[in-house]
């Protein structure tokens, strides 16, 4: 009884969505852009934390390494319940070891005594 | 006479192309994760030289749902924290504890993902195998030197919740 009112419960949380970062597609596809040896792709992220105002982008290779990049922002100013598209540009010379790009929330510092909780999502390139 | 016929056929022929109309309703279902802070943990303060997330000890652990849009398509990872993000200025080492488990599940089956965690470090990978809502539970404990008391102020520390694409 209690698991079945527990995944109710769950399910009503689910549908309603609230509070949330989130960031797709899952694996975004690199295409040649507009400048020449260049390479874009767009992914879209959605700020439902009530408590983050700020994502910072970041593109890594299949070792967690920094790989240099290019976009509008480096850090996205998204206010809650709100959704952006942003372009990510890589050079060519990278399209091979380019792996994740992820966005991490940016939080205030706290003036409580609190653990604060940073979220981060990353999409996998798709080769 | 021909001029009811007429408008008849007229009418009959604007209804037929009334029902030709189409009206499309489309979406897109792509896999996506969520992360949803519910709690922020609560350091509380038992001994002059502990802060911790224990309820018991005055606490209040951090939760954090995760929200799987298309099964097996993500990992999740939760650091939790071995140092303070902001806190009064400490001359003595800081022993750390902490760990996550996963507390509610929106499907049954989720309960595995506690059995097949992977530990290392401060950090706690789960697998996503299934869509749904898991809340995990991320406790921390923070000891100051030896068994010193810590300085007035207010500290803070990090806990990071990722979801990397498999």
């Amino acid at each position: 009884m209690c698991s079945k009112i527990t995944i109710v419960i769950g399910f009503v949380l689910w549908a309603l969505n609230v509070q949330a970062h989130e960031m797709t597609p899952a694996y975004p596809k690199l295409r040649p852009s507009y400048i020449k040896n260049v390479y874009i792709t767009e992914l879209k992220i959605f700020n439902r934390r009530t408590d983050v105002e700020y994502y910072s982008i970041d593109v890594f290779d299949n070792k967690w390494k920094p790989v240099a990049f290019a976009s509008p922002n480096k850090v996205i100013r998204l206010k809650t319940n709100k959704y952006k598209t942003f372009e990510v540009y890589i050079r060519s010379i990278d399209v091979d070891k380019i792996t994740y790009i992820c966005t991490t929330s940016k939080l205030f510092k706290s003036k409580e005594q609190v653990t604060l909780v940073s979220s981060r999502i990353c999409s996998k390139i798709k080769k | 006479m021909k001029i009811k016929t007429l408008t008849v056929i007229g009418l009959m022929l604007s209804a037929g192309s009334a029902l030709a109309i189409d009206s499309p309703i489309s979406g897109t279902v792509q896999p996506k994760c969520s992360i949803w802070t519910e709690t922020s943990g609560v350091y509380g303060h038992p001994l002059p030289y502990k802060l911790s997330t224990t309820p018991a000890d005055g606490g209040v652990k951090a939760s954090i749902r995760v929200d799987i849009a298309q099964a097996d398509y993500y990992k999740t990872k939760f650091t939790h924290p071995n140092s303070f993000s902001s806190s009064p200025t400490l001359t003595d080492s800081v022993a750390w504890t902490g760990s996550t488990v996963v507390g509610a599940v929106s499907v049954a089956a989720m309960s595995a993902y506690e059995a097949a965690k992977v530990t290392y470090n401060n950090v706690t990978e789960f697998d996503m195998t299934l869509a749904g809502s898991t809340w995990f539970t991320v406790s921390s404990t923070a000891s100051y030197g030896s068994t010193k008391s810590l300085p007035a102020g207010n500290y803070t520390a990090m806990i990071v919740a990722e979801c990397v694409a498999k």
